[in-house]
């Protein structure tokens, strides 16, 4: 697994800046901070899928939304208790992830992403005409059973949430099974030839990913207590999403919850200069020309300065692949 | 009968639409997410020349035209060359100057949605239904305009060079076409043929910053249920997805025009990933 | 005993063309044989149903005595049998080390979970294919194609292949690098790999085969020592008429 010192004193130190947070800030940027979290949890599902292994979901939020459908459904309508609404809305959302695997079988690049595009549309349509007693239709659901009650618990749920997911995706992700999924994303006839089922890695992948993506969504329902679909599929938050994943630095794990942390605060800070829609013209702008000066993300940025720090001299990589 | 005319107002909007997604995806192999911006700058450059200016349509028309044009060549210069060969780079890059146009709209115009006048005004009777000068002008204005294309490619120096850079780009260099030039030509192209489909998308639908969203959903069911990049693929696949549209409205539900435009494209792209017409050049 | 790899009628269609026909051959254990034939004559088909990458229309594909036909490509090579590309396939943003390790690799979700990284036996190959201590840490981007080529062979030998399937392994390649190759596959059949190598480089395969076998057309026209299929009739008009 090659862990060293140096990578959980680093974690400890993380951890422990997120829990402190609380003690230094007002309610309201807690609240972004929260929201914060939840982007980078769902940024680090798609990291998991399309980081490494290539297949670019443009159908994020078509998970997201079933994990946070069903767990709302399950409370609001059936009255079933929010520790069973959770695993349940988990395990539908991976069945999910295995109806957006089955594509993936045949087809790849844009065609793959363009299937999950209209995954998301479908699921966008079919809510809101399908059982509105259920889904609520097009206004969505509110008053739906919230976890906790005021910034500073949703923050420490949302924040001990977040490092939980991403320590464990970050520990799965440094093994070999991280190696095979980054080679899935290199070649895939390489490796087949390796002797490795190629299918087999990318049900994994996908799994996993859908697994993250609906507990991030159940437990955002019952953060936000409301549900809307024009807000959850929507081709915006599906653009947070990517864009936090990849201007943090995709295929790292710790580059999506930069990300989403630079994302937020980018949009927070601009507030006060420009408090419309304007804001988010300009945070389009940063993101793209990041993203176009550096593609593999601010991690990387980081990375190359650090090492232009220490007069180029040590070898060694930063702590993200 | 009404749905027949309905279907075939409709199914040449969409081909309009289309048109200029397949023109790049079949010449740059690329997909331009940004296509629907396009339509989007079309539809509000208009809006502002001939409804806030007062200046004629038909002009109106045109400078939207050449602005979508001008946008599509600054696309090419700034964002896909630099990015070459790196589809996903493209396709994501493209998305997020999708979501900064949007928000460049509502920058300026503001978030509610406006009504664009008809651009040609009168509603008529054909066989029971009734059917606006407007939405008849656009299929016209688009059949006028895929057959105008449809010879260009066909029989224009230009647009067999595009022809021979959408089949073997590097085949077409060798002899002696310039890839680069006719790419551009074609983002060029491809943003006058959106914004003009915006403004008569704009003008059948209405003006609204998230406007782009369901013709970049259109383009894409017709360019991939069509098979890449074929003029006449195009012009069946739109026909297809207008009548699959005014079908489930009129006989199943309002709500689900879209639905089967999604089951379509998911169908098609795990059964056939060539298209159902396979892949022809231009 | 039984061949290490036994083609029998094996016959391949793609439509109306037929890219394999009724080909039959067998290669002994420990054996190094030689396929060739002019462009086009289905090399690199018979490779490809022998990995099963494509489906043979008939016949069957024996492994040290056992039918591997239904067996899926990962499977095939657990039997001990993997091929090299005339492109080499690298993973282009993992060194030489990791690109070995992905052949090492177990194919089970949870053993790559929980194992970790065989380091020395990564190291052991890829300096038995020839590579220096300084190229372990080096991406495919910084090596030159006979590198590459070692590169490939050393990623099959870590999936513990028994029988070797060399795609044009001189092509596009120096003297320099040739001799470099011809020397580690000499050094490899000492050790009791077993080969099966196509080349167009007739000089450089004469010395590394024990027999040949030449097809025209996807059938089989001679199979002998190399002397004999190359004074053959029928090689030699095959080759004049492809030219």
């Amino acid at each position: 697994m090659n862990l060293r010192l140096t990578h959980f004193l680093m974690w400890l130190a993380f951890i422990a800046l997120m829990f402190a947070i609380p003690e230094f800030v007002s309610k309201g940027t807690l609240r972004t901070l929260i929201f914060a979290n939840f982007l980078a949890i769902f940024a680090i599902s798609w990291d998991v899928l399309s980081g490494r292994t290539g297949y670019i979901s443009f159908g994020h939020p078509f998970l997201i939304g079933i994990g946070a459908y069903t767990s709302a459904i399950l409370t609001k309508r059936f009255d079933v208790p929010i520790e069973l609404a959770i695993p349940a809305a988990v395990a539908m959302t991976m069945v999910g992830g295995v109806v957006v695997f089955l594509p993936a079988l045949r087809i790849k690049g844009s065609y793959f992403a363009l299937v999950t595009l209209a995954f998301m549309e479908l699921m966008y349509q079919l809510v809101q005409v399908i059982r509105p007693d259920l889904t609520g239709g097009t206004r969505g659901m509110s008053g739906v059973q919230t976890l906790t009650r005021g910034a500073v618990n949703g923050y420490y749920l949302s924040v001990s949430l977040m490092l939980a997911v991403a320590l464990s995706m970050w520990l799965l992700m440094r093994t070999q099974l991280g190696t095979a999924l980054s080679a899935v994303g290199m070649n895939e006839e390489s490796v087949r030839g390796s002797g490795l089922s190629v299918t087999k890695l990318k049900l994994f992948a996908f799994l996993t990913s859908a697994f993250v993506a609906g507990l991030g969504g159940a437990f955002y329902v019952h953060y936000l207590g409301s549900i809307a679909p024009r807000a959850l599929f929507d081709i915006n938050f599906l653009f947070t999403i990517i864009v936090a994943a990849l201007i943090g630095g995709a295929s790292t794990i710790i580059g999506p919850v930069i990300g989403a942390f630079f994302l937020t605060f980018l949009l927070e800070y601009l507030r006060p200069y420009l408090p419309g829609a304007e804001r988010y013209f300009i945070y389009g702008m940063i993101a793209l020309l990041l993203y176009m000066y550096e593609p593999k993300g601010l991690i990387a940025i980081f990375s190359k300065g650090w090492q232009r720090l220490r007069g180029g001299a040590g070898s060694e990589q930063s702590s993200a692949s | 009968m009404q749905i027949i005319i309905q279907g075939l107002l409709l199914s040449g909007l969409y081909a309009l639409i289309a048109m200029g997604f397949t023109l790049i995806f079949s010449v740059g192999r690329v997909l331009n997410l940004a296509y629907g911006a396009y339509l989007l700058i079309g539809g509000y450059v208009y809006f502002t020349i001939s409804q806030t200016l007062g200046v004629p349509k038909l002009i109106g028309l045109f400078i939207a035209a050449i602005v979508g044009c001008m946008v599509g060549l600054l696309k090419y210069r700034l964002l896909v060359k630099p990015l070459k060969g790196n589809h996903v780079a493209v396709e994501i890059s493209t998305l997020i100057l999708a979501v900064v146009l949007q928000a460049g709209v509502v920058f300026i115009y503001g978030d509610s949605s406006k009504i664009l006048l008809p651009i040609v005004a009168g509603v008529t009777q054909v066989a029971g239904a009734s059917v606006t000068y407007n939405l008849l002008a656009a299929t016209m204005a688009s059949w006028t305009i895929l057959i105008g294309l449809y010879f260009f490619v066909r029989k224009t120096h230009v647009g067999r060079a595009m022809q021979a850079v959408s089949m073997d780009t590097r085949g077409a260099s060798i002899s002696g076409v310039d890839p680069d030039k006719i790419n551009m030509f074609t983002w060029g192209l491809s943003g006058a043929l959106g914004a003009t489909a915006g403004v008569f998308f704009a003008s059948y639908t209405q003006l609204s910053p998230s406007m782009w969203v369901a013709p970049l959903i259109i383009s894409v069911a017709v360019v991939i249920v069509g098979g890449i990049g074929s003029i006449i693929g195009t012009l069946i696949v739109a026909h297809i997805v207008g009548f699959m549209e005014v079908l489930a409205v009129a006989v199943i539900a309002p709500e689900l025009r879209g639905v089967f435009t999604m089951l379509l494209i998911i169908g098609v792209l795990v059964v056939r990933p060539q298209g159902l017409f396979g892949r022809e050049e231009l | 005993m039984s061949a290490a790899l036994r083609i029998t009628n094996l016959v391949k269609r793609f439509g109306g063309l037929v890219a394999t026909d009724n080909l039959s051959f067998d290669v002994e254990d420990g054996q190094s044989v030689g396929l060739i034939g002019p462009n086009g004559a289905g090399k690199t088909t018979v490779f490809a149903q022998i990995m099963g990458e494509h489906r043979q229309t008939s016949g069957s594909i024996e492994l040290y005595g056992r039918e591997i036909s239904s067996d899926s490509t990962p499977e095939r090579i657990r039997r001990g049998v993997s091929r090299t590309y005339q492109v080499p396939r690298p993973f282009t943003d993992m060194n030489v080390l990791e690109n070995i390790r992905v052949g090492l690799m177990p194919n089970n979700i949870w053993q790559m979970i929980t194992a970790k990284p065989r380091y020395q036996q990564e190291t052991e190959i890829a300096l038995s294919v020839g590579f220096t201590e300084t190229d372990l840490q080096k991406t495919p981007g910084e090596l030159a194609m006979g590198d590459l080529r070692k590169l490939e062979m050393a990623r099959t030998i870590a999936t513990g292949t028994k029988v070797m399937l060399l795609d044009e392994v001189f092509a596009g390649l120096t003297v320099a690098e040739i001799a470099q190759i011809t020397v580690l596959i000499q050094q490899m059949r000492q050790d009791g790999m077993t080969f099966l190598i196509v080349s167009h480089d007739l000089k450089a395969l004469e010395p590394l085969v024990d027999k040949v076998i030449a097809i025209n057309y996807g059938s089989k026209i001679a199979e002998g020592s190399f002397n004999e299929v190359l004074n053959d009739e029928a090689v030699r008009s095959s080759y004049l008429g492809a030219a």
